[in-house]
């Protein structure tokens, strides 16, 4: 048995994972409390961990102190899912090509996607502007979902690549000799058997979507109504004061589609992530 | 009329040549083996029949036209893999159906072809099943199905039975020879297992090298091996090779063989010298127990009820095989005496080509 621990060493393991987790829950944790308490609570010294005036009230007013709040919440699903939708019409087909064909400088151009992959953003925020303004792009959708799809594809092309790999080719072989196209097979044959893949690459890359529209919607677009809810969080912050609790209530309900789309999806995510890692 | 000639195909992988110039005459409705060891390129010239593989030069012609360049499916070939290749998300009605749903067939036509090949393979039961749920045999069975349907000129095979266990491989082997006449098509089948070839081909065609060492029937290669090689692969167990000092030349060829025996062999003679050193192969099942004859020690003994297998060595440690009757009287670690007929033994040139038998059993269709 390779996996049996004495008492010490499980004891370690959790001691470990506890504070794991707590690093990575603390914020989550934090912000709900935040979100229940009266702002003025908020501020109370010294700092009281239970309050016994709890309560849902900065989830009803959000949405009177940002009136467009719902807007921005649709708006990063919508973007997001633009964003998902375009990058795997991308990444299929691309995907296919590297782990099926050969042609010159595939190598090379693979490792320039993974080369692409280490720059964040932020570092070609200029150049993107200058991009996006020359093609009048600038305060649409589009300008959050171009430069989402561009920076999203390496990596569902290299997730992806090494899911089809794992697909026999004798089976693509076989239909190749009973007369089908790579098209054909590619519809009929790879892409069916693909399925857990194309989840997890799907997943992968909204997430990533989620995540990097914030950065994109505060330098390419003006238009309020086109923000998505991480730039809309920003009007919480008044000229006054800054209503803590309705923010992170408002943050909680934005991040809400994606903590449910993990819990969902998140065995495809483990199983597809390593997948190829063995021989099976 | 689907004959299937082969002219001088030869095929590199980078510097690596893995076929030379090899030259084939498949007869129509012939049902032809290709045996040999890994890596021999039997594998790599079916995959090339099939247009899978392209050749380094030559051509191939299926009956009178040459598909050298034409893709797979319109060289009227179908193909069975070794790992079956099914579908494993579609049923077994849609994986029979397949290369006929690419053609665009019209529903009824393709209904009656999907039955009739399920008639023909017993798999009418199973036809609303995924290939998950189908035994090894079951599975063997829908990828001959998916090749059927197209009613191609030539099957192609690739080691089909080798994922099978021993006992399913033999009903298996009966089953194809049966498909093979209630098809009446050309058949070509490759496999490493000298069994398959013997039981099934109408003639075999024994690769080493990259390099065509025989092509003939199974009792002529059984009888008449044109090489050592060829002499080795095919039996069961393996002919026993034992080195031999030419004494005498002139009619009959007279060796004095490792330990001391003298025999004299009746075969073809010439290219050989006095003097010169052949190997004698000698077949176990050729040998009886005699009180003249070869003098072997017996390692090691195995009675299989109807034979016993004896291993063990003659002259200076050259190991030496016999099959004998179930009961013969012999025992682990005691010597025997073993006796053959002149006219069983093969002669072999140091270069690995045989001499001629002059006095072999009549050729067998």
């Amino acid at each position: 048995m390779m996996d049996r621990y004495t008492k010490l060493q499980l004891v370690g393991i959790y001691a470990a994972l506890a504070v794991f987790l707590t690093f990575i829950l603390l914020p989550f944790f934090e912000m709900f409390m935040a979100s229940l308490r009266p702002l003025e609570h908020l501020f109370r010294s010294p700092y009281q961990f239970w309050s016994d005036d709890f309560s849902l009230q900065a989830y009803k007013d959000m949405w009177v102190t940002v009136p467009l709040l719902g807007r921005y919440i649709f708006n990063s699903i919508f973007i997001a899912t633009s964003v998902t939708v375009i990058t795997m019409v991308f990444v299929v087909p691309a995907a296919y090509a590297y782990a099926r064909l050969d042609f010159p400088f595939k190598n090379i151009s693979l490792g320039i996607f993974l080369g692409v992959n280490m720059f964040t953003g932020a570092v070609l925020l200029i150049p993107l502007y200058r991009v996006l303004r020359t093609m009048g792009l600038l305060n649409t959708y589009w300008a959050m979902i171009v430069p989402g799809v561009a920076f999203l594809i390496p990596t569902g092309i290299w997730l992806l690549r090494s899911y089809l790999e794992k697909i026999p080719r004798e089976l693509e072989e076989a239909a190749f000799v009973d007369g089908a196209s790579r098209m054909y097979t590619l519809r009929r044959v790879v892409l069916p058997l693909a399925v857990p893949g194309l989840i997890v690459v799907s997943v992968a890359v909204f997430i990533g979507a989620y995540a990097q529209q914030f950065l994109f919607a505060i330098t390419f677009n003006q238009t309020r109504e086109l923000q998505p809810l991480p730039a809309g969080l920003f009007e919480f912050i008044g000229y006054q004061s800054v209503t803590w609790n309705e923010m992170m209530a408002a943050a909680l309900v934005g991040v809400l589609p994606v903590m449910l789309i993990f819990l969902f999806l998140q065995k495809y995510l483990v199983a597809g992530l390593t997948a190829g890692a063995v021989k099976e | 009329m689907a004959t299937l000639n082969l002219n001088a195909i030869n095929k590199s992988f980078g510097s690596a040549k893995v076929l030379h110039d090899i030259s084939l005459a498949i007869e129509d409705k012939e049902f032809v083996v290709f045996v040999g060891p890994s890596g021999c390129g039997k594998s790599t010239l079916l995959r090339i029949i099939a247009g899978l593989e392209e050749s380094t030069s030559g051509s191939i012609h299926i009956g009178d036209e040459d598909v050298s360049d034409a893709a797979p499916v319109d060289r009227g070939i179908s193909m069975v893999f070794q790992s079956y290749a099914l579908y494993p998300h579609l049923s077994v009605y849609e994986n029979i159906a397949f290369p006929l749903r690419v053609q665009k067939m019209p529903k009824d036509e393709l209904e009656e072809r999907v039955q009739r090949a399920a008639g023909i393979l017993q798999l009418t039961e199973k036809l609303d099943l995924k290939p998950g749920q189908l035994s090894g045999g079951q599975r063997q069975r829908v990828a001959i199905g998916r090749s059927i349907v197209r009613n191609p000129k030539v099957f192609l095979f690739d080691e089909p039975l080798s994922n099978l266990d021993a006992a399913l491989r033999g009903d298996m082997r009966v089953e194809l020879s049966q498909l093979h006449s209630q098809l009446d098509a050309t058949m070509v089948y490759v496999t490493h297992d000298q069994v398959e070839a013997m039981t099934m081909a109408d003639r075999i065609v024994v690769l080493n090298g990259g390099k065509v060492e025989q092509f003939g029937s199974p009792m002529e290669l059984y009888h008449h091996p044109a090489t050592k090689f060829v002499a080795g692969f095919i039996g069961q167990p393996n002919m026993n090779f034992v080195p031999a000092t030419v004494l005498e030349t002139s009619g009959a060829l007279t060796v004095e063989l490792d330990g001391g025996h003298k025999m004299s062999l009746p075969v073809d003679t010439s290219g050989v010298r006095k003097g010169d050193t052949v190997e004698v192969g000698i077949r176990p099942e050729h040998v009886t127990l005699s009180d003249e004859g070869l003098d072997i020690t017996v390692n090691v003994l195995e009675r299989l009820g109807g034979i016993s297998i004896t291993y063990g060595t003659i002259g200076n440690g050259t190991r030496f095989c016999a099959s004998l009757s179930g009961d013969a009287p012999i025992q682990q670690g005691k010597n025997m005496r073993l006796s053959v007929a002149p006219e069983d033994c093969h002669v072999f040139q140091s270069n690995g080509n045989v001499l001629r038998r002059k006095s072999a059993p009549a050729l067998v269709a």
